[in-house]
């Protein structure tokens, strides 16, 4: 049960503003909950008026459409909407403080964090001087158009600026939600298997950069880097790589230049 | 730590289901509930006596998972004794060389013939509400 207002939808996330501490909960009070079934029908004789309704109706289109909406918004003011996905522990924070220290000299930076719980990861960025807002999912293992759409009218978002979403860690989920960014980034670290485009394809084929990250490991881990690029592209062929390490610096003036290209205030 | 609950879950139970439930399959049965009970309202229907969904092997959804999961979530909603029948569809790609079907148990699967990666998949990512059967007075 949603523990604010105690409606009953366990679907209910939460954004948080961590400067402020405000918070907003956020969710649908949908559907019907009336229960008209007076009695069970035992024998299916009795049932004269049966109708069948074809609907054939996407199960996603709800997201899809809100995930159209807020594309359009992005668009319409030339913000450039990133969207951060990986496994948990692939460096996705540690990579968007480092990028931002840089990039926040060029461009206005936003970030939206997502994880199940904590405003950790949103008080990390905030660190860097740009403003981050943290969904919360609470049993949720992803973010949807929805979230997001709530999160940008907590964000008054300037033209021309960058917005980063970092979805919560988790290979699966987050591969079938729209979110309504340009362009989706799967990071993946070197202590990550060359086999993880074959385990988890559907993430691999909706992204259009692949990050591998923690690239300074190289020489202490059996990661097998060509392989790993070869079945990426054998699942998506228009799939981007930039090796990197946040750690040490490489490869982020490569990051860097590719998200600056991307953003259509440049 | 307790296992998913069958049965008749109170909503205290169902928030708790939630966080075993970690996992995208709740949230998208919530979708088809709404879905369905807002057509059974635009139908006038007494109830709704059968779901059919399709469920591609690429959709990125289980199907057994999500079948459990819109289980428990219908039964607290108006759709309780509906018959839920849920389509597997396989994965399906054409072969750029042959130009010829061949069917795919995973992503990566190429032409039993010719050995290509598809060019093109034509079946495996259906995630739909094919039909409802309701009844009317």
């Amino acid at each position: 049960m949603c523990e604010t207002c105690g409606c009953g939808n366990k679907n209910g996330f939460r954004i948080v503003d961590p400067g402020s501490g405000e918070f907003t909960h956020e969710h649908d009070h949908h559907g019907i909950h009336s229960h008209s079934h007076a009695h069970h029908h035992d024998d299916m004789n009795e049932h004269p008026h049966q109708d069948k309704i074809i609907l054939n109706v996407d199960i996603l289109a709800e997201n899809n459409r809100i995930a159209a909406l807020n594309r359009r918004f992005f668009e319409g003011r030339k913000v450039l909407c990133i969207n951060m996905v990986s496994s948990p522990g692939s460096g996705k924070t540690t990579i968007l403080e480092k990028s931002i220290l840089e990039l926040k000299k060029k461009r206005k930076i936003y970030v939206i964090e997502g994880d199940q719980q904590t405003t950790l990861d949103a008080d990390r960025i905030k660190k860097t001087g740009v403003h981050a807002i943290q969904i919360n999912t609470g049993s949720g293992c992803h973010l949807d158009a929805r979230m997001v759409d709530a999160a940008l009218q907590k964000l008054d978002i300037e033209a021309g600026s960058i917005l980063f979403i970092e979805n919560v860690g988790n290979l699966v989920c987050p591969a079938i939600f729209d979110l309504g960014e340009k362009e989706r980034v799967l990071v993946m670290s070197v202590t990550e298997g060359e086999d993880k485009p074959l385990k988890y394809p559907a993430m691999f084929e909706t992204s259009h950069l692949c990050i591998i990250n923690k690239s300074d490991l190289l020489p202490h881990v059996d990661f097998n880097k060509d392989e790993f690029i070869k079945n990426a592209l054998h699942i998506n062929p228009h799939l981007e790589f930039i090796e990197l390490s946040a750690k040490n610096g490489d490869g982020m003036n490569d990051w860097q230049e590719w998200i600056i290209n991307k953003n259509p205030a440049s | 730590m307790r296992s998913a609950v069958k049965g008749q879950p109170t909503s205290n139970e169902l928030s708790e289901i939630g966080y075993f439930y970690t996992m995208h399959e709740l949230s998208l049965a919530a979708e088809v509930i709404k879905l369905v009970e807002s057509e059974a309202v635009k139908h006038n229907a007494r109830s709704v006596d059968e779901i059919t969904i399709e469920v591609g092997d690429f959709s990125g959804v289980q199907a057994e998972a999500f079948r459990s999961a819109l289980e428990i979530l219908s039964e607290n909603s108006g759709i309780r004794d509906a018959r839920i029948n849920i389509e597997r569809k396989k994965g399906k790609g054409i072969c750029p060389a042959c130009s010829q079907e061949f069917e795919m148990e995973q992503r990566i699967d190429r032409c039993p013939a010719c050995g290509e990666f598809p060019s093109e998949i034509i079946s495996g990512y259906e995630f739909r509400v094919v039909s409802l059967t309701i009844e009317n007075d």
